[in-house]
């Protein structure tokens, strides 16, 4: 009751015209960039945040985490009319949405791909509701070597869960943090790592590296595979929309287990592409239409959408109330909120109840408004994707390199954006994940301060991180799951010496 | 033509080298006990060692599964389609750091839309110095964020 209190005040706070005006324009900014190949999600965010330095950061965080809601919508709207997922974790929106489009249901798969994903999403907000003040009070009991052993379980799970070969994703992760190493030591205030260059001597900000590997890196993809977008015509009426509304009870069923797998990929860094793919693996499994799937499923557009944006709004809880971001996006806007002033994790909760409250509840109103205008506009964005990639692409070009300078205004960053983009463009092509590396570059600084103290506590004894049932549970999850995998990989390699399985 | 495995061990050698100069760079600072606890390298230290290890096990994944990596990584077609998208970027990063980024976009919306969308210089170039305005007042006007600037504004009084 606590929290419901708490959020009837957040909704004061989140209920002005002009924090409402700000969801629209990021709601409307995130189609956009959800639509447009090589911008997602993530370095949208990265692309705006220099641009709310100067805001309130209720504000700013509303502005950002709508922008959030709308990416998510314009990704699946490419799936579905140009079988393009302009976001990784609308690949498995594809699978059906392109066929039904194809069918001439184009107008059915949209209202039904938005209204699951703002159904998912309501889910994931209601669980944040419910469980955040309780998570944050959890942790208050968290000292240095608790946080340093919830960044190691973060990060294991990276390892043991991802889809990616555990040296890859282990490099990814590492080259992260030694990015944030350079520059100032935060505990020493010396300089570190800076190799006699001037332009390191404030460090790498992870923004340049979420623009060029996200953005640039994506945008080189893009163009090496050769552009033609066959989309399909369509126009949203309003009876479509209607009738397709009537027709989701029918599928409570998916729409709930959708959400519970979503939820948990969420607040686990397993995240929203694992999610949709898990999600819609099961519903093909369980669904008594098997054959149907792969071939314009409804059911196969609402699970994936439903888990999809379940995990995308549950990874802010972590964020929130740990300070441990469940996915690349949630990362950049807790690096966003940092740069605020603000520190996410329990203490937040206490300190800054307004923005916390503030924050949940414009994610209630951000998702209905989300949900209202993609409807609304569909058809003029899916036109944005008409135009020659001529035009489009250097503009995105240009939209990416000013993002970088806007960063901290140092023409050093163009460079560095660059590089970053051309790394990306390997580490995509080579399944190197990018998502540990942008998470470590966020967290670089907290985890190792974390661990310094840790070192300090216990006289440089790493058995502090065994001293107590709570941290050494945390310790014991995170070896579990990153090296759980391997070692059953393993066992069965020798239970069955002749099949060479190739460990992926 | 460039195939998988070529590439796989290039970046391994890559992101190798690139830990060894965390290492590296890491010694510089004391990688033991200091005063105040760990000494300002230690992290970077061990953080370097645990990319070169992680690199040599990609290595080692390469060579022992060569077979399954002969496909083709980059073929003929794609790799200049790769070099005439990032050559185009490259310069419009050099001509930013030089004439600011307004003029430089100018000139590479102008370019790209030209040599490779194939209109008419009066429309590419109409287009380059449309999106410099409306950038600028955006960005400028609108967000009041300064932008990279070089000697055409100065000479126009954009300050």
């Amino acid at each position: 009751m606590e929290n419901f209190a708490s959020l009837l005040h957040g909704f004061g706070v989140a209920l002005t015209t002009y924090h409402v005006t700000l969801m629209m324009i990021g709601v409307l900014l995130g189609i956009l960039v959800g639509v447009l190949p090589g911008l997602g999600a993530p370095n949208g965010v990265s692309l705006l945040l220099p641009l709310t330095f100067t805001m309130d950061p209720v504000a700013a965080i509303i502005l950002l985490t709508s922008m959030y809601w709308g990416a998510l919508f314009g990704g699946s709207t490419t799936s579905i009319l140009f079988n393009i997922p302009g976001e990784p974790s609308s690949v498995a929106t594809t699978f059906d949405g392109y066929p039904m489009a194809r069918q001439g249901q184009a107008a059915q798969a949209l209202t039904l791909a938005f209204l699951s994903a703002g159904f998912g999403a309501l889910m994931g907000v209601i669980l944040i509701t419910i469980l955040s003040s309780w998570v944050a009070k959890f942790a208050l009991r968290f000292s240095s070597p608790e946080y340093f052993a919830v960044y190691f379980l973060a990060f294991a799970s990276f390892v043991g869960l991802g889809a990616a070969s555990p040296f890859k994703t282990i490099v990814s992760m590492g080259l992260g943090f030694a990015f944030a190493a350079v520059g100032m030591d935060t505990v020493s205030g010396g300089l570190r790592l800076t190799f006699g260059f001037n332009e390191l001597l404030s460090g790498i900000s992870f923004l340049i590296a979420v623009i060029g590997l996200f953005g640039i890196g994506e945008l080189v993809l893009t163009m090496e595979e050769g552009l033609h977008f066959d989309g399909i015509k369509v126009r949203v009426r309003a009876r479509d929309v209607v009738k397709t509304i009537a027709t989701l009870p029918r599928y409570w069923m998916t729409l709930l287990r959708s959400s519970a797998i979503g939820c948990w990929m969420g607040i686990t860094p397993g995240g929203p592409t694992a999610a949709s793919f898990m999600s819609y693996g099961l519903a093909k499994r369980l669904s008594r239409r098997k054959d149907a799937f792969g071939h314009g499923e409804p059911e196969g557009v609402v699970a994936p959408e439903t888990a999809d944006h379940a995990a995308g709004s549950s990874a802010i809880l972590p964020m929130l109330a740990l300070g441990v971001p469940g996915s690349a996006t949630a990362a950049v806007m807790m690096g966003g909120l940092m740069i605020w002033g603000l520190n996410p994790g329990p203490m937040l909760f206490i300190e800054r109840p307004d923005f916390v409250w503030g924050l949940i509840a414009s994610m209630y109103l951000g998702n209905i408004v989300a949900v209202l205008m993609v409807l609304a506009t569909i058809p003029l964005f899916a036109s944005i994707l008409r135009i020659p990639f001529a035009i489009i692409g250097p503009i995105i070009v240009i939209v990416c390199f000013i993002g970088a300078y806007t960063v901290a205004g140092r023409p050093f960053d163009l460079w560095l954006a660059l590089l970053f983009g051309v790394a990306g463009y390997l580490f995509k092509k080579l399944d190197y994940p990018i998502a540990p590396l942008v998470l470590a570059m966020v967290l670089g600084d907290k985890a190792e301060d974390a661990f310094r103290q840790s070192m300090i506590m216990s006289k440089g004894s790493l058995s502090i991180f065994w001293s107590n049932g709570l941290v050494a549970t945390l310790m014991v999850i995170g070896l579990a799951l990153a090296f759980g995998p391997a070692l059953s990989t393993l066992a069965s390699r020798l239970a069955r010496p002749k099949t060479s399985s190739v460990a992926a | 033509m460039i195939n998988r495995f070529s590439a796989e061990i290039a970046t391994a050698t890559l992101t190798a080298g690139l830990g060894l100069t965390a290492v590296i760079g890491a010694l510089e600072f004391g990688i033991g006990w200091g005063d105040a606890g760990p000494e300002p390298g230690a992290f970077p230290f061990y953080i370097g060692l645990l990319v070169v290890a992680a690199s040599a096990g990609n290595l080692f994944q390469t060579i022992t599964h060569r077979h399954g990596l002969q496909s083709v990584f980059l073929d003929r077609e794609q790799a200049v389609r790769v070099a005439s998208f990032l050559i185009p970027m490259v310069a419009f990063v050099v001509i930013a750091r030089l004439l600011g980024l307004y003029v430089a976009a100018a000139l590479y919306l102008t370019f790209v839309m030209r040599v490779q969308g194939k209109y008419r210089l009066i429309t590419s170039a109409a287009s380059g110095i449309g999106a410099a305005v409306v950038f600028y007042l955006v960005l400028e006007v609108g967000f009041q964020v300064p932008l990279l600037k070089g000697p055409l504004e100065a000479a126009l009084g954009l300050y």
